[in-house]
């Protein structure tokens, strides 16, 4: 028993690490797209800047520095996110995915594996380059131990995104186009996903909708960890977060298992 | 001993048919008609350990799907297989350990990485303790001449570079079949032969069993002891090459260059294919006419300078071989239409 777990632990971190090798390899275009993340900073403060001028000093309890942090943080999540579905399902239509099932490895770990060494080391230089963004513009940031916070609820952000990903993608075994769909998704986590603004902000009916939905937990859970910690919260968050990930864990798996079974029996 | 064994396996596959245009498109969303494809027709053969087998056939002939059921990929819709003692669709994580796959048109190296990146994950990926997956590579580094490319990101290296590494890679795990889908596929002949002659060693010195398709006549001729030919999802010759070459065609091309221009030879099985002042080229079909008797009366009528005889090609067998069951089949079509009518 315990040689299998380290079997499959070395094995499943030696995916990760892979990985994240083959993400210096593209270090270049990398930062080319995290230099996007100044532009959009920029935008949202000016947007931000002559609502708080209206509003007064907070909103919804976010000072304007807290806000802009809060954007750095969510944009900085967003783009270290890879574009999981389109990977996927260009390998279900080539028929990789057939290759990859004669491996000693199972398919959704291999993908969880190296989606987790991906997103980690992206988000590492996201945050390193909104980090000196925010320093140059905003100051340094109260966050406190807002980073622990960040820290703690990442794991379940990525892995609830992951797999909202991969129920998309394997859609893929069954239509012929997931881009529009992973589209909507995207669109959906800007918004009631609190990419744009935190939930705290939204009118108390659509809050109550978006608290009901798992897109919360993957950019507002975090975002907000770090710039307004509320300890008392993180219990709830991780919880919500470990209930969503075993009710779309066993989602996904169902549908990786119909998927295969269609690709045993018609070839994909 | 076996290490394959493979009796009735049968692929059906369902085929959605489409009519044409828009209204055709609309029409099979609804009202979805398949068509039953059949891929792969109820084939048997045997492997033993240690052999090299030429799998062949013509494109779409089932090749792949074979090969895709004995690794476990696909279920078939009939029959049973075994390789090494595992069902493959039933154990493929186990069988996975003991079989290695080499795809000519896919790359299981990281483009972007170095080849030692990807040896290191399959060390993990197949469980192999450290100090064995070093030895193991390094073996492989100095048999398969690696090591100036092991640091080189796969995206720079050369085709054939590349499909070394690929194989070695596979190697690894020491597994105990190796399934190698058109390996020389856009290579160049030198590095052709370097490949052959490397699964050739590994054959020779590890009993690995190799099992190969290839379009390239070379390969099977150079590299395997058997060969199996399957057409329309059916197998229509299993045989040693030797044996395939010299019965098959029985046919000899000799290659003749006379002191002067002399008449034709008038024999049965023989054929004058080209002529050209002295030069003329014969072909002999050995069935009809033994070697002696014809060498005999060419030294008689003849003044020889020079004689070279060759068997034929392997190419043209196979062309050979693939052209005579299509005649066959279109035989057994007409005589199934033919009873239909009646």
């Amino acid at each position: 028993m315990r040689a299998a777990v380290q079997s499959a632990f070395g094995k499943y971190t030696a995916i990760g690490k892979v990985t994240i090798k083959n993400q210096v390899a593209y270090i270049m275009d990398f930062l080319m797209r995290t230099s996007f993340l100044v532009i959009i900073i920029y935008v949202f403060m000016q947007l931000w800047g002559a609502t708080y001028s209206g509003e007064g000093r907070t909103i919804a309890g976010y000072t304007f520095t807290q806000m802009i942090w809060y954007l750095i943080i969510s944009e900085s999540i967003t783009l270290a996110t890879p574009s999981l579905s389109g990977r996927i399902e260009e390998e279900v239509k080539s028929g990789d995915v057939g290759y990859r099932l004669i491996r000693p490895v199972h398919y959704i770990g291999y993908h969880y594996s190296a989606y987790l060494g991906e997103v980690y080391f992206r988000l590492g230089v996201n945050l390193l380059v909104g980090f000196v963004l925010g320093l140059v513009v905003l100051g340094f940031p109260s966050f406190g131990m807002g980073w622990l916070g960040l820290l703690a609820v990442s794991l379940g952000s990525f892995t609830v995104n992951f797999l909202l990903n991969l129920m998309i993608a394997l859609c893929a075994f069954w239509i012929e186009e997931t881009r529009g769909l992973e589209f909507v998704y995207r669109k959906l986590l800007f918004t009631i996903g609190g990419m744009m603004m935190p939930l705290d902000i939204f009118p108390p009916l659509l809050r109550r909708v978006s608290e009901w939905l798992p897109f919360q937990t993957v950019l507002y859970y975090p975002a907000k960890m770090a710039v307004a910690l509320d300890a008392s919260e993180l219990p709830r968050m991780l919880a919500t977060q470990l209930g969503w990930i075993l009710l779309l864990g066993a989602l996904a798996l169902l549908l990786y298992g119909k998927g295969v079974k269609k690709l045993h029996v018609n070839g994909g | 001993m076996a290490v394959i064994q493979v009796e009735g396996l049968t692929k059906t596959f369902r085929v959605k048919d489409k009519e044409p245009g828009l209204s055709g498109s609309v029409r099979s969303l609804f009202h979805p008609r398949f068509q039953e494809k059949q891929a792969v027709h109820s084939i048997g053969f045997e492997v033993n350990r240690g052999e090299t087998l030429a799998f062949l056939g013509p494109n779409g002939a089932g090749k792949s799907t074979t090969i895709k059921m004995l690794s476990g990929i696909l279920h078939p819709s009939a029959g049973t297989a075994d390789v090494l003692g595992f069902c493959p669709w039933k154990d493929r994580k186990q069988l996975a350990y003991k079989i290695g796959c080499v795809f000519g048109q896919k790359s299981q190296l990281w483009y972007h990485l170095p080849p030692e990146d990807t040896f290191e994950l399959m060390g993990r990926i197949y469980d192999l303790p450290r100090a064995d997956f070093l030895a193991r590579r390094q073996l492989l580094v100095d048999r398969f001449e690696l090591g100036p490319y092991l640091k080189t990101p796969v995206r720079k290296l050369s085709l054939g570079e590349r499909m070394r590494c690929e194989i070695a890679s596979s190697l690894l795990h020491r597994p105990e079949v190796l399934f190698l889908d058109e390996p020389t596929i856009g290579l160049d002949v030198v590095v052709k032969q370097r490949i052959r002659e490397l699964i050739r060693e590994l054959n020779r010195e590890e009993g690995t069993t190799v099992f190969l398709t290839s379009h390239d006549p070379g390969d099977v001729e150079q590299l395997c002891k058997r060969v199996i030919v399957i057409n329309h999802g059916t197998v229509i010759l299993d045989d040693s090459v030797g044996n395939m070459k010299r019965d098959f065609l029985g046919k000899k091309t000799l290659h003749l260059k006379l002191r002067e221009e002399a008449p034709d030879l008038q024999l049965p099985g023989v054929e004058v294919v080209k002529r050209k002042g002295t030069g003329i080229r014969l072909s002999v079909d050995t069935t009809l006419i033994s070697m002696d008797e014809l060498l005999g009366r060419m030294v008689q009528d003849w003044r020889i300078v020079d004689i070279t005889i060759e068997d034929p090609a392997m190419e043209e067998i196979i062309t050979f071989i693939y052209s005579r069951d299509s005649q066959n089949d279109e035989l057994k079509e007409r005589c199934r239409r033919e009873g239909e009518l009646a």
